[in-house]
Protein backbone atom coordinates (compact mmCIF):
# COMPACT_ATOMS: atom_id res chain seq x y z
CA UNK A 1 0.00 0.00 0.00
CA UNK A 2 3.08 2.64 1.10
CA UNK A 3 5.52 2.50 -1.68
CA UNK A 4 8.58 3.32 1.52
CA UNK A 5 10.79 2.39 -0.76
CA UNK A 6 10.71 4.85 -3.40
CA UNK A 7 10.14 7.54 -0.66
CA UNK A 8 7.91 9.08 2.07
CA UNK A 9 4.03 10.11 1.47
CA UNK A 10 3.07 12.59 4.30
CA UNK A 11 -0.65 14.33 4.46
CA UNK A 12 -2.37 16.87 6.14
CA UNK A 13 -5.85 15.37 6.37
CA UNK A 14 -6.24 15.36 9.94
CA UNK A 15 -5.14 18.80 10.25
CA UNK A 16 -7.24 20.10 7.39
CA UNK A 17 -10.52 18.36 9.19
CA UNK A 18 -9.83 20.73 12.18
CA UNK A 19 -9.58 23.53 9.75
CA UNK A 20 -12.67 23.00 8.24
CA UNK A 21 -15.39 22.84 11.10
CA UNK A 22 -13.82 19.46 12.96
CA UNK A 23 -15.81 17.29 10.08
CA UNK A 24 -15.57 14.02 11.31
CA UNK A 25 -13.72 11.30 9.34
CA UNK A 26 -17.28 9.72 8.84
CA UNK A 27 -18.39 13.01 7.16
CA UNK A 28 -15.22 13.38 4.99
CA UNK A 29 -15.85 9.67 3.88
CA UNK A 30 -19.34 10.07 2.93
CA UNK A 31 -17.86 13.44 0.86
CA UNK A 32 -15.43 11.69 -0.93
CA UNK A 33 -17.01 8.41 -1.04
CA UNK A 34 -14.84 5.93 0.59
CA UNK A 35 -15.29 3.93 3.90
CA UNK A 36 -14.28 5.78 7.14
CA UNK A 37 -11.76 3.07 7.40
CA UNK A 38 -9.46 4.36 4.40
CA UNK A 39 -10.16 7.87 5.90
CA UNK A 40 -7.78 6.30 8.90
CA UNK A 41 -5.60 4.22 7.37
CA UNK A 42 -4.96 7.79 4.94
CA UNK A 43 -4.65 9.44 8.65
CA UNK A 44 -2.07 7.49 9.54
CA UNK A 45 0.22 7.08 6.70
CA UNK A 46 -0.65 3.74 6.17
CA UNK A 47 -2.44 3.85 2.74
CA UNK A 48 -1.40 5.90 -0.39
CA UNK A 49 -4.54 6.98 -2.29
CA UNK A 50 -4.86 6.66 -5.82
CA UNK A 51 -4.61 10.25 -7.72
CA UNK A 52 -8.42 10.75 -8.48
CA UNK A 53 -9.32 9.96 -4.88
CA UNK A 54 -6.42 12.65 -4.09
CA UNK A 55 -7.87 15.14 -6.18
CA UNK A 56 -11.16 13.97 -4.65
CA UNK A 57 -9.55 14.47 -1.00
CA UNK A 58 -8.40 17.69 -2.19
CA UNK A 59 -11.45 19.44 -3.58
CA UNK A 60 -13.19 18.52 -0.55
CA UNK A 61 -11.33 20.90 1.18
CA UNK A 62 -11.06 23.04 -1.72
CA UNK A 63 -7.64 23.36 -1.91
CA UNK A 64 -4.98 21.78 -3.86
CA UNK A 65 -3.68 18.74 -3.99
CA UNK A 66 0.06 19.37 -2.72
CA UNK A 67 -1.38 21.17 0.25
CA UNK A 68 -2.99 17.80 1.19
CA UNK A 69 -0.44 15.64 0.28
CA UNK A 70 3.26 16.01 0.39
CA UNK A 71 6.05 13.49 -0.81
CA UNK A 72 9.48 13.33 0.18
CA UNK A 73 12.28 11.26 -1.47
CA UNK A 74 14.01 8.53 0.12
CA UNK A 75 17.97 9.53 -0.34
CA UNK A 76 19.54 8.83 -3.67
CA UNK A 77 16.30 9.12 -5.43
CA UNK A 78 14.50 11.97 -7.11
CA UNK B 1 -21.67 3.36 10.26
CA UNK B 2 -22.85 6.21 12.26
CA UNK B 3 -20.54 5.40 15.51
CA UNK B 4 -16.51 5.03 15.98
CA UNK B 5 -16.54 1.36 16.46
CA UNK B 6 -18.70 0.48 13.31
CA UNK B 7 -17.11 -2.48 10.81
CA UNK B 8 -16.85 -1.83 7.40
CA UNK B 9 -18.89 -4.06 5.10
CA UNK B 10 -16.61 -6.43 4.09
CA UNK B 11 -15.15 -6.96 7.64
CA UNK B 12 -18.86 -7.61 8.31
CA UNK B 13 -18.94 -9.91 6.06
CA UNK B 14 -15.21 -11.90 7.18
CA UNK B 15 -16.71 -12.10 10.81
CA UNK B 16 -19.64 -13.21 9.00
CA UNK B 17 -17.72 -16.25 7.39
CA UNK B 18 -15.57 -16.99 10.14
CA UNK B 19 -18.21 -17.22 12.98
CA UNK B 20 -20.51 -19.41 10.51
CA UNK B 21 -17.57 -21.52 9.93
CA UNK B 22 -16.46 -22.31 13.74
CA UNK B 23 -20.05 -22.67 14.62
CA UNK B 24 -20.21 -25.56 11.52
CA UNK B 25 -17.06 -26.69 13.41
CA UNK B 26 -18.48 -26.83 17.01
CA UNK B 27 -21.73 -28.77 15.53
CA UNK B 28 -19.41 -30.93 13.98
CA UNK B 29 -17.34 -31.84 16.94
CA UNK B 30 -20.10 -31.97 19.19
CA UNK B 31 -22.06 -34.45 16.65
CA UNK B 32 -19.32 -36.76 15.87
CA UNK B 33 -19.70 -38.61 19.69
CA UNK B 34 -23.24 -37.83 19.31
CA UNK B 35 -23.93 -40.10 16.05
CA UNK B 36 -21.43 -42.42 17.18
CA UNK B 37 -23.23 -43.32 20.62
CA UNK B 38 -26.97 -43.37 18.98
CA UNK B 39 -26.21 -45.32 16.12
CA UNK B 40 -23.46 -47.83 18.09
CA UNK B 41 -20.73 -46.67 15.54
CA UNK B 42 -16.96 -45.86 16.10
CA UNK B 43 -15.83 -42.27 16.06
CA UNK B 44 -13.88 -42.77 12.94
CA UNK B 45 -17.66 -44.21 11.31
CA UNK B 46 -19.74 -41.86 13.13
CA UNK B 47 -16.82 -38.76 11.20
CA UNK B 48 -18.13 -38.92 8.03
CA UNK B 49 -21.99 -38.44 8.26
CA UNK B 50 -21.30 -35.68 10.60
CA UNK B 51 -20.10 -33.78 7.71
CA UNK B 52 -23.46 -33.12 6.64
CA UNK B 53 -23.32 -30.51 9.72
CA UNK B 54 -21.39 -28.32 7.24
CA UNK B 55 -25.02 -27.88 5.00
CA UNK B 56 -24.90 -24.88 7.18
CA UNK B 57 -22.42 -22.87 5.50
CA UNK B 58 -24.94 -22.63 2.58
CA UNK B 59 -26.34 -19.43 4.93
CA UNK B 60 -23.23 -17.78 3.50
CA UNK B 61 -25.06 -17.45 0.30
CA UNK B 62 -26.89 -14.65 1.93
CA UNK B 63 -23.45 -12.90 2.30
CA UNK B 64 -24.02 -9.88 -0.38
CA UNK B 65 -26.88 -8.99 1.92
CA UNK B 66 -24.35 -8.08 3.96
CA UNK B 67 -21.56 -6.45 2.12
CA UNK B 68 -22.49 -5.92 -1.88
CA UNK B 69 -19.01 -6.08 -3.29
CA UNK B 70 -20.10 -3.35 -5.75
CA UNK B 71 -19.84 -0.83 -3.26
CA UNK B 72 -16.43 -1.07 -2.12
CA UNK B 73 -13.79 1.52 -2.30
CA UNK B 74 -9.99 1.27 -4.44
CA UNK B 75 -8.44 0.54 -0.78
CA UNK B 76 -11.35 -2.11 0.30
CA UNK B 77 -10.95 -3.29 -3.19
CA UNK B 78 -7.16 -4.28 -3.11
CA UNK B 79 -7.99 -5.44 0.55
CA UNK B 80 -10.61 -7.93 -0.70
CA UNK B 81 -8.67 -8.50 -4.34
CA UNK B 82 -5.40 -9.28 -1.69
CA UNK B 83 -7.21 -11.46 0.10
CA UNK B 84 -9.07 -13.50 -2.49
CA UNK B 85 -5.90 -14.03 -4.19
CA UNK B 86 -4.18 -15.41 -1.03
CA UNK B 87 -7.10 -17.55 -0.74
CA UNK B 88 -7.05 -19.30 -4.25
CA UNK B 89 -3.29 -19.90 -3.85
CA UNK B 90 -3.77 -21.53 -0.19
CA UNK B 91 -6.87 -23.56 -1.92
CA UNK B 92 -4.85 -24.52 -5.05
CA UNK B 93 -1.99 -25.58 -2.42
CA UNK B 94 -4.14 -27.97 -0.13
CA UNK B 95 -6.14 -29.24 -2.88
CA UNK B 96 -3.35 -30.24 -5.08
CA UNK B 97 -1.10 -31.53 -1.81
CA UNK B 98 -4.09 -33.52 -0.38
CA UNK B 99 -5.30 -34.86 -3.84
CA UNK B 100 -1.14 -36.42 -3.86
CA UNK B 101 -1.71 -37.35 -0.67
CA UNK B 102 -4.83 -39.15 -1.10
CA UNK B 103 -3.53 -40.67 -3.84
CA UNK B 104 -0.07 -41.68 -1.96
CA UNK B 105 -1.92 -43.13 0.46
CA UNK B 106 -3.95 -45.83 -1.38
CA UNK B 107 -1.10 -46.88 -4.01
CA UNK B 108 1.65 -47.02 -1.62
CA UNK B 109 0.44 -47.67 2.01
CA UNK B 110 -2.58 -50.11 0.75
CA UNK B 111 -1.80 -51.19 -2.33
CA UNK B 112 -4.47 -49.80 -4.40
CA UNK B 113 -4.67 -48.28 -7.47
CA UNK B 114 -7.63 -46.16 -7.62
CA UNK B 115 -8.71 -43.87 -5.31
CA UNK B 116 -12.03 -43.74 -3.98
CA UNK B 117 -14.61 -41.37 -6.21
CA UNK B 118 -16.06 -40.25 -2.71
CA UNK B 119 -12.73 -38.52 -1.97
CA UNK B 120 -13.04 -36.04 -5.08
CA UNK B 121 -16.46 -33.47 -3.54
CA UNK B 122 -14.40 -34.04 0.21
CA UNK B 123 -11.28 -32.36 -1.26
CA UNK B 124 -13.37 -29.85 -3.18
CA UNK B 125 -15.46 -29.46 -0.07
CA UNK B 126 -11.92 -28.86 2.40
CA UNK B 127 -10.76 -27.17 -0.33
CA UNK B 128 -13.98 -24.29 0.28
CA UNK B 129 -13.68 -23.84 3.75
CA UNK B 130 -9.86 -23.38 3.33
CA UNK B 131 -10.27 -20.54 0.64
CA UNK B 132 -13.24 -18.70 2.42
CA UNK B 133 -11.38 -18.68 5.83
CA UNK B 134 -7.72 -17.55 4.59
CA UNK B 135 -10.28 -15.08 2.57
CA UNK B 136 -11.66 -13.67 5.43
CA UNK B 137 -9.10 -14.05 7.85
CA UNK B 138 -6.47 -12.01 5.17
CA UNK B 139 -9.24 -9.62 5.16
CA UNK B 140 -9.25 -8.49 8.89
CA UNK B 141 -5.73 -8.78 9.10
CA UNK B 142 -4.84 -6.00 6.27
CA UNK B 143 -7.78 -3.84 8.06
CA UNK B 144 -5.95 -4.38 11.53
CA UNK B 145 -3.03 -3.67 9.48
CA UNK B 146 -3.71 -0.20 8.16
CA UNK B 147 -5.85 0.84 10.90
CA UNK B 148 -4.49 3.96 12.88
CA UNK B 149 -5.59 6.43 15.36
CA UNK B 150 -9.46 5.65 15.02
CA UNK B 151 -10.12 9.51 17.26
CA UNK B 152 -12.79 11.19 14.98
Amino acid sequence: MMPSEIGQLKNRIRKLRFEHGEITQQQLAERVGVARQTIIALEAGKYAPSLLLAFRLAAAFGVKTEDVFQWKANDGLL
Amino acid sequence: MKDGSALAPLQKLAWFNLIVFATGATLYLVSVPLIAWHFHKTLVAASVPALGIFGLCGILGISSFICNRRNLDEREELIDRRATMLGMTLFWEVFVLSSVGVWAIFSYIRHQTTVPVGFFPFLVFVGFIVFSVTQSVAILIQYKRSAGDDAL
